[in-house]
């Protein structure tokens, strides 16, 4: 867990971060969106002290980061930057391996680790390993610069628009590699973003940044339902409001008991995929089915327009 | 039928190359500082053979305009400079067998015409293969051993550059030590003390401007200037602390020399040391940091291995530079080849000119060669 306890950062008399208080939990991935200038990629980097906060503190699993010595604070926590910043001198392979080289990990153990990440990362070791940065394609790049980042299982990873450089189709693969990753180890993700799309398809939680300060902070859920400014409103957009808002959820949270006729549709897919072949087949509910095929149950037409609906005022 | 393509720069060159034959082969003194007398070939060799040169050259310009293939057009350059260079030191041997006992035969312009064309020919040839640093070290090689194996032969002694060469003989290999100690030494010093001052005013870029100034100032004192002005301090310190006198510290010698040259040597390194770390990606910098790497293990593991072709580069100016300027402290009596050069322009005497000259110059190309390899073999790596 990450708390953020009235973090400023001041340069020359003027706030960048600006007392900005926070908790992310444990294992999820909380994503800061903002413009630039906003001081999101300030706030990230007073996380692991490239930049030294003005006032207040950083702790991570309740230890103040102030007191661990930088070098192994850094060494301890991942950090994937916008252009990867992969050392152009050195193989893909031993780019991996630079903190457990740092760490002293022995050569063996090292090579083992550089192997297992790639290969999580669906990468051929035998032929992407020896070769150099510029030999890499910006995908390729991209997935060096993670699995270097979680070379030595850190259990926060700063990712700091690591996806920027990537086309858009690339860029989707990334994303849903990273979610991928993510759910199998487990580890404290803090993602900084300009994207507001990319926040709401990979965030658990959101921080909307401007002017140092967190606007809102809360699941994306509640960011397209009911922002809290008008900054925000702007961010997620008036329009196709509620499609975002199903694309969120997946049909699993939706079944009911039935029978439905025609494709069935998986209970991991988003609300607004099932609308779509709705809208597509000329269907008002579709079975559901499991990871495995196994039917589950049905969602209705109805459900999926009603979990879109504007929430009714409280 | 299709046109024939004549090679553009053989064209070019055709003209002097056939002229050459024409030209003064050998020049022939009576004694080592008379003015030289123009003979050509046939002076030497008579009539008929010198024909034959000319018809030779003839069919060389033509091989030379039809061939394009670059590895036989360096082959036929290699045995036509060969050939030439075997034909100078015979028809030295040949004219001084009839000359007076003092007698010199230095090449004529004739000569340094045909030999000059063919190496540039020689040159462009390799060039045109686009050799990796493996082929040009092997010719780097091949043309030091041809050289070696020349002046071992004895083809050329009958030279007056060898001539001189055996009458200096000990004072030559002097000169030689005291020539690298002069270059290379100052260079190390050099770099000792300028890649860690680049290193320091790269970080903090208040220093930058006032140390980078200052160097360029030293660069602009001419160098006859700054040995001399060196003269003064040093003889005083050598006049006030006995150790440093005891060091061979004295106004005037190799103490001076090496000053200057040092200090000639301090901006190319710490330019180029700025230069290099500045080039190093913000965002491998940035990594390098995040990732937990200690001050000195960015240095040595990202920023200076990232730099050094462009310190590499530095050290190649300067080792040229520095082995040029160390003549001119032979005014001071620092030793090396340069006083060659003042004690021949002193006696009018040529010859001993040129063995300070020739030394120097090939010794600034070696080095050139040698670090442009290094370079080029860093350089393929990447970046």
């Amino acid at each position: 867990m990450i708390e953020i306890e009235a973090l400023t950062k001041t340069y020359g008399g003027r706030p960048v971060v600006d007392g900005v208080t926070a908790r992310f939990a444990r294992g999820t991935l909380t994503a800061i969106v903002g413009s630039s200038g906003s001081g999101k990629t300030t706030l990230l980097r007073m996380i692991n002290r490239l930049v030294e906060p003005s006032a207040g503190r950083v702790l991570i699993d309740g230890k103040d980061v102030a007191r661990i010595p930088e070098v192994s604070l850094r060494q301890g926590i991942g950090y994937v930057i916008q252009g990867y910043g992969l050392f152009p001198h050195w193989t893909a392979a031993r780019n991996i391996g630079v903190v457990p080289t740092l760490l002293g990990w022995p050569r063996s153990r090292i090579k083992a680790r550089t192997q297992e990440l790639l290969h999580m990362l669906q990468l051929d070791p035998a032929e992407i390993g020896p070769r150099y940065p510029h030999q890499l394609s910006g995908g390729q790049a991209q997935r060096i610069g993670v699995a270097r980042a979680l070379a030595a299982r850190p259990e926060v990873l700063l990712m700091d628009e690591p996806f920027g450089a990537l086309d858009p189709l690339i860029r989707r693969q990334a994303q849903r590699d990273l979610t991928r990753i993510r759910r199998q180890l487990g580890t404290t993700v803090v993602l900084v973003t300009h994207d507001m799309n990319e926040a709401l398809y990979l965030g658990d939680a959101i921080a909307v940044m401007r002017d140092g300060r967190f606007e809102q902070f809360g699941p994306p859920e509640d960011i397209v339902r009911a922002p809290a400014t008008p900054f925000v409103a702007d961010l997620v957009g008036e329009t196709g409001r509620a499609l975002r808002l199903l694309a969120l959820k997946p049909v699993g949270t939706l079944l009911r008991a039935g029978q439905a006729q025609g494709d069935p549709v998986d209970a991991a897919a988003s609300l607004s995929d099932a609308l779509a072949e709705m809208i597509w087949t000329g269907r008002d509910r579709l079975p559901v089915v499991d990871g495995r095929g196994q039917g589950l149950g049905i969602v209705t037409r109805d459900d999926i327009l009603a979990a879109g609906r504007q929430a009714p005022p409280a | 039928m299709p046109r024939p393509r004549i090679d553009r720069l053989s064209a070019v060159l055709a003209l002097p190359l056939l002229a050459a034959p024409a030209l003064s082969a050998f020049g022939l003194r009576p004694n080592r500082i008379a003015q030289p007398q123009a003979l050509g070939w046939a002076e030497a060799f008579g009539a008929p053979t010198a024909a034959a040169l000319a018809a030779g050259t003839l069919l060389l310009v033509v091989a030379l305009l039809l061939l394009r293939r670059p590895g036989l057009r360096m082959l036929l350059l290699a045995a036509a400079l060969a050939g030439l260079i075997l034909m100078l030191g015979r028809g030295a041997a040949i004219l001084l067998e009839q000359a007076a006992p003092a007698a010199r035969v230095s090449p004529g312009l004739g000569f340094w015409l045909a030999a000059g064309v063919l190496v540039l020919l020689l040159v462009d040839a390799f060039a045109r293969m686009q050799p990796g640093p493996a082929p040009r070290a092997a010719l780097l090689a091949a043309t030091l051993a041809a050289v070696a194996a020349l002046l071992g032969s004895g083809v050329l002694a009958d030279l007056s550059v060898a001539a001189e060469f055996r009458l200096r003989a000990a004072a030559f290999h002097k000169a030689t030590a005291d020539h690298l100690v002069l270059a290379f030494g100052s260079f190390l010093a050099a770099l000792a003390v300028g890649l860690p001052a680049g290193l320091a005013i790269q970080r903090h870029r208040a220093l930058r401007a006032p140390v980078l100034n200052l160097l360029t100032l030293i660069q602009t004192i001419p160098s006859i200037a700054l040995f001399g002005m060196l003269i003064v301090p040093l003889a005083w310190i050598a006049a006030h602390v006995p150790a440093a006198a005891e060091a061979g510290i004295r106004g005037i010698g190799m103490a001076p020399a090496l000053v200057a040259l040092f200090l000639y040597s301090l901006l190319p390194i710490v330019a180029n040391t700025v230069a290099g770390v500045d080039a190093v990606p913000p965002a491998v910098a940035e990594a390098a940091a995040g990732m937990g790497m200690t001050g000195a293990q960015r240095l040595r593991m990202v920023e200076l291995p990232l730099a050094l072709p462009v310190i590499l580069a530095a050290a190649r100016i300067v080792l040229v530079q520095n082995i040029g300027l160390a003549t001119v402290g032979a005014l001071i009596g620092s030793g090396g080849y340069g006083t060659f050069i003042f004690q021949g322009i002193g006696q009018t005497a040529t010859d001993l000119i040129l063995l300070g000259v020739l030394p120097t110059v090939a010794l600034a190309f070696l080095t050139s060669a040698v670090l442009d390899l290094v370079i080029a073999s860093f350089r393929m790596q990447p970046p």
